[in-house]
């Protein structure tokens, strides 16, 4: 005889299906740069647990192949120009008139140019916050129109481990990866009333055309010491799809303006 | 690009006066031509060529006129080689 029985304390009866508490079953989630690397993962990873997505980037036949590895059906390819960014809003108000209201949305389209400071121009740094960080206000600005967002959205941002550590040659890469957690924090206050939770992951090196080829630039004893700073290797783009995930989730219902490090423990030195 | 305007840039990028650099010069005599300078030049010629180089194209370059070479006709210069397409990637 059980010891609740004995007790007189009624059994509490077991549930026959399976928590997931990463269950996004119903929920619409826009992804940028969704035709490569985490963009594309994280697209495959929420299709998985149930979501509809809505496929951002600029080139249609990669979206497309994008779409070809989702589970489920429901998803669209939405090519877009994000360095337009003032006409970012009235463009997520089409996206929502058409897919209905978005639960979530996933910034994870970025550019990296590795470029000392001795050589760093302004247009390339004008380039890199244009996308990594003016995009990102422009997605903000839009999601949380009225009509866009469905109650209880949830943004996730890109920040990366660049903008927390000093790595020589990405000044411009890391001041808009630095401004990416600023930004996450202030909007995680000033959309708070709004029932929008925002939040960001940084990533360390990810295995992904834009890791691979920034390695490329390295020499091989610099590549190497980089790799050795990721205490358990490399990233792949799926150790990054499952923090996004987490946060576009009911398991961050109690989490906001957070930044989650997904580092391999290159920030535990 | 001209020689003399990649030669103009190479002096930027060693922190050189302009005119400094004439093309015979040994790579390793310049303070400037460092890890950090290897990975300046490979941004350098992103930048001004859209060309992706990688460290290995470098390596075997110990002279000015070796970096003048692996660009090849890009910079104005037949190369003895021939194209540098084959060596390096073009975006």
């Amino acid at each position: 005889m059980s010891d609740s029985l004995a007790s007189g304390v009624p059994c509490e009866v077991a549930s026959t299906t399976m928590l997931n508490p990463m269950d996004l079953t119903g929920q619409t989630v826009l992804v940028t740069g969704a035709s490569s690397g985490i963009g594309r993962e994280t697209a495959r990873l929420i299709s998985r647990l149930g979501a509809r997505t809505v496929l951002v980037g600029r080139d249609e036949e990669r979206l497309a192949e994008t779409m070809r590895s989702l589970d489920g059906d429901g998803h669209k390819a939405a090519p877009f120009d994000l360095s337009l960014t003032d006409d970012i809003p009235s463009w997520l108000k089409t996206i929502s008139a058409s897919s209905g209201p978005l639960h979530g949305l996933v910034h994870s389209a970025g550019i990296h140019k590795l470029r000392p400071l001795r050589i760093l121009s302004s247009q390339t740094l004008e380039d890199v916050m244009r996308i990594n960080v003016g995009a990102a206000i422009g997605l903000a600005k839009g999601f949380s129109q009225k009509g866009v967002c469905a109650p209880g959205g949830s943004i996730v941002f890109l920040s990366s481990v660049a903008g927390l550590r000093g790595q020589a040659g990405t000044a411009a890469y890391a001041a808009s990866k630095g401004a990416i957690v600023s930004l996450t924090r202030v909007l995680a206050v000033e959309l708070a009333a709004a029932h929008i939770r925002v939040n960001c992951v940084a990533p360390g090196v990810v295995t992904t055309e834009m890791g691979l080829g920034l390695l490329g630039m390295l020499t091989t004893e610099q590549g190497a010491a980089l790799e050795a700073m990721h205490l358990l290797g490399l990233g792949t783009p799926r150790d990054v799809s499952y923090a996004i995930a987490f946060l576009l989730a009911e398991t961050a219902r109690w989490i906001t303006g957070t930044v989650l490090i997904v580092d391999g423990g290159y920030t535990a030195h | 690009m001209e020689k003399n305007e990649f030669l103009l840039l190479l002096d930027e990028l060693l922190e050189l006066e302009p005119g400094t650099v004439k093309g015979s010069e040994s790579l390793d005599s310049f303070s400037g031509w460092n890890s950090l300078g290897i990975i300046s030049f490979i941004a350098l010629v992103d930048e001004h060529f859209g060309i992706n180089l990688q460290p290995r194209h470098i390596a075997g370059c110990s002279t000015v006129e070796d970096l003048v070479e692996l660009l090849g006709n890009r910079i104005g210069v037949k190369s003895r080689t021939g194209s540098v397409s084959g060596s390096v990637d073009v975006r």
